[in-house]
């Protein structure tokens, strides 16, 4: 039986690689523009009601995270309570289900998108704290999480 | 047949009948009283057997041998009074075959079973939407028999214990080894027959009897597999409400929205903020889509048991599925170590231990409680 050989067309290799990378590369970067923009927005907020405010603080934004506060849901009193003192491990809700980590080291697309942010800021706030946080210490938490 | 000295009475189709009856029933009644919900399925093939049991014995009760013929023991009244005024005075009338108090007991058994066969199958496709007739049985009807289905499961029960009791009164009277007969299908015979023998036993037809099993099974199993085709009554497939994967089920996986009636769904969505202890808010667009949606698909949209026990809620409790008064009672064996498992993590965690509960049919086959890991 006569085998039928098929000479297979070859893209160019090393362009294709070097363009596959570049895509990447930009994609990577296209996330911090977003959470610049949201720090950003985060900090003019923060300055229009304190002119004292000088910029925000990963140190603090850690020591708010790992803090027990009160006047929320007595079931959760810290961020840490559903996220683990681990950023970088998977957290778990009160129902039981998964939370990615809030590291932005293992999880990129965390502070990226506005809306979600701001969604989430509301409800985790009001369930630990009982209200909204401050703009410093949404900026605070966002520094202290792109850091780990 | 007949050999010096001995007679078979029990041809070997009758004691493989009675035999794998045995094991059928017995398996049907274990796995319903005492195995865990998702043996369903062993308990349905046992169920199945049984059907073809019986419809071979019919068809054996014409073609079979003497002593396995129906005519054959079909008794007047009077000679089953005389057998039963022998047992009183502890002289039984020697037969045999079936003697008449037996034959009574056949009777009966074989219409206990096929009422409980039936009524296996109207449940199974009414209550649970599976098998041949789920595509034109309600719940309503299917939930209707079950108390029905059960009388005749504890009537066989007593029965089972009345032949053996019987089986092992008559062979003391009698001195007759019935249950060695029951294996080996061979009674002894003293000189002459017993008075109320046969005098010419008539052979088996078994071709016929085959021909006439495959008339009834063939045609029989031909309509169930048409009915088979049929869609089950009131089980929806909705369309996936995106919103709700994401909304929803980014705290917790999401529940099926028949689990919970109109009303609850209604008052759930519309107090967002306070959702059992969370702030769970949306923007109103977001919760008129997934509203409208858990109101198109809520209990009352489904014939489906979970949708029609879920509807019946906890007056205190009337949005937490896991209060309602069937779901406390089909858990409350379960240790709360289990809903802690590291696979499960919460009673609200449906999916984790019933693989088709996003489908809303949870069937008692796809029940698989996780087992903890390390």
């Amino acid at each position: 039986m006569k085998r039928v050989v098929t000479h297979s067309f070859h893209l160019p290799r090393l362009p294709l690689l070097v363009a596959g990378i570049a895509l990447l590369a930009t994609g990577v970067a296209a996330a911090a523009p977003q959470r610049d923009a949201i720090l950003a927005a985060l900090a003019a907020e923060a300055k229009a009601a304190d002119s004292a405010f000088a910029g925000f603080s990963a140190e603090r934004g850690g020591a708010f995270w790992n803090a027990d506060h009160t006047g929320g849901n007595a079931e959760t009193p810290s961020c840490t309570s559903c996220h683990t003192r681990d950023p970088t491990a998977e957290g778990k809700t009160r129902a039981g289900k998964s939370i990615a980590p809030m590291a932005v080291s293992k999880t990129p697309d965390r502070f990226t998108d506005a809306e979600k942010v701001t969604k989430w800021f509301n409800r985790s706030c009001k369930n630990v704290l009982g209200r909204v946080c401050t703009p410093t210490e949404e900026g605070d938490i966002i520094m202290y999480l792109s850091g780990k | 047949m007949i050999r010096a000295g001995r007679i078979q009475v029990w041809d070997l189709p009758v004691r493989l009948f009675h035999w794998l009856l045995v094991a059928s029933v017995s398996t049907a009644l274990t796995t319903e009283l005492a195995a865990p919900e998702s043996w369903m399925g062993v308990h349905i093939a046992a169920g199945t057997v049984v059907v073809l049991l019986l419809v071979f014995r019919l068809v054996w009760g014409v073609f079979g041998g003497e002593y396995s013929r129906i005519a054959s023991f079909l008794y007047s009244p009077r000679r089953t009074f005389a057998h039963l005024r022998g047992l009183a005075l502890r002289r039984p009338p020697h037969y045999l075959g079936h003697n008449p108090t037996g034959a009574v007991m056949i009777f009966a058994l074989m219409a206990v079973l096929t009422g409980l066969v039936a009524t296996g199958l109207i449940e199974l496709g009414g209550e649970e939407k599976q098998g041949p007739l789920a595509g034109i049985l309600s719940y309503a009807l299917g939930n209707g028999v079950k108390p029905v289905h059960k009388v005749l499961a504890y009537a066989v029960i007593g029965m089972i214990l009345f032949h053996v009791a019987g089986v092992l009164v008559e062979g003391a009277l009698t001195r007759a080894p019935l249950i060695r007969a029951m294996f080996t299908g061979w009674k002894p015979v003293d000189g002459d027959l017993p008075p109320e023998s046969i005098e010419v036993p008539r052979a088996a037809s078994p071709k016929a009897a085959a021909l006439w099993f495959a008339a009834i099974v063939l045609p029989g199993l031909a309509v169930l597999a048409l009915l088979w085709q049929l869609p089950p009554t009131g089980v929806l497939h909705p369309l996936r409400e995106p919103l709700l994967d994401s909304e929803c089920g980014a705290c917790h996986r999401p529940f099926h929205p028949s689990l919970l009636p109109r009303a609850s769904w209604a008052a759930l969505m519309a107090n967002l903020s306070d959702h059992f202890g969370e702030d769970a808010s949306l923007p109103p667009d977001e919760v008129k889509r997934i509203g409208d949606y858990l109101q198109t698909y809520a209990a009352e949209a489904w014939d489906t048991e979970a949708a029609h026990r879920f509807s019946v809620v906890s007056p205190d409790q009337p949005l937490r599925i896991t209060e309602t008064p069937y779901w406390r009672r089909k858990h409350a064996h379960i240790d709360p170590a289990v809903f802690a498992r590291k696979e499960i993590g919460a009673k609200s965690n449906c999916g984790a231990c019933h693989g088709d509960a996003a489908t809303g049919r949870f069937d008692d086959q796809a029940i698989r409680i996780p087992i903890q890991n390390p």
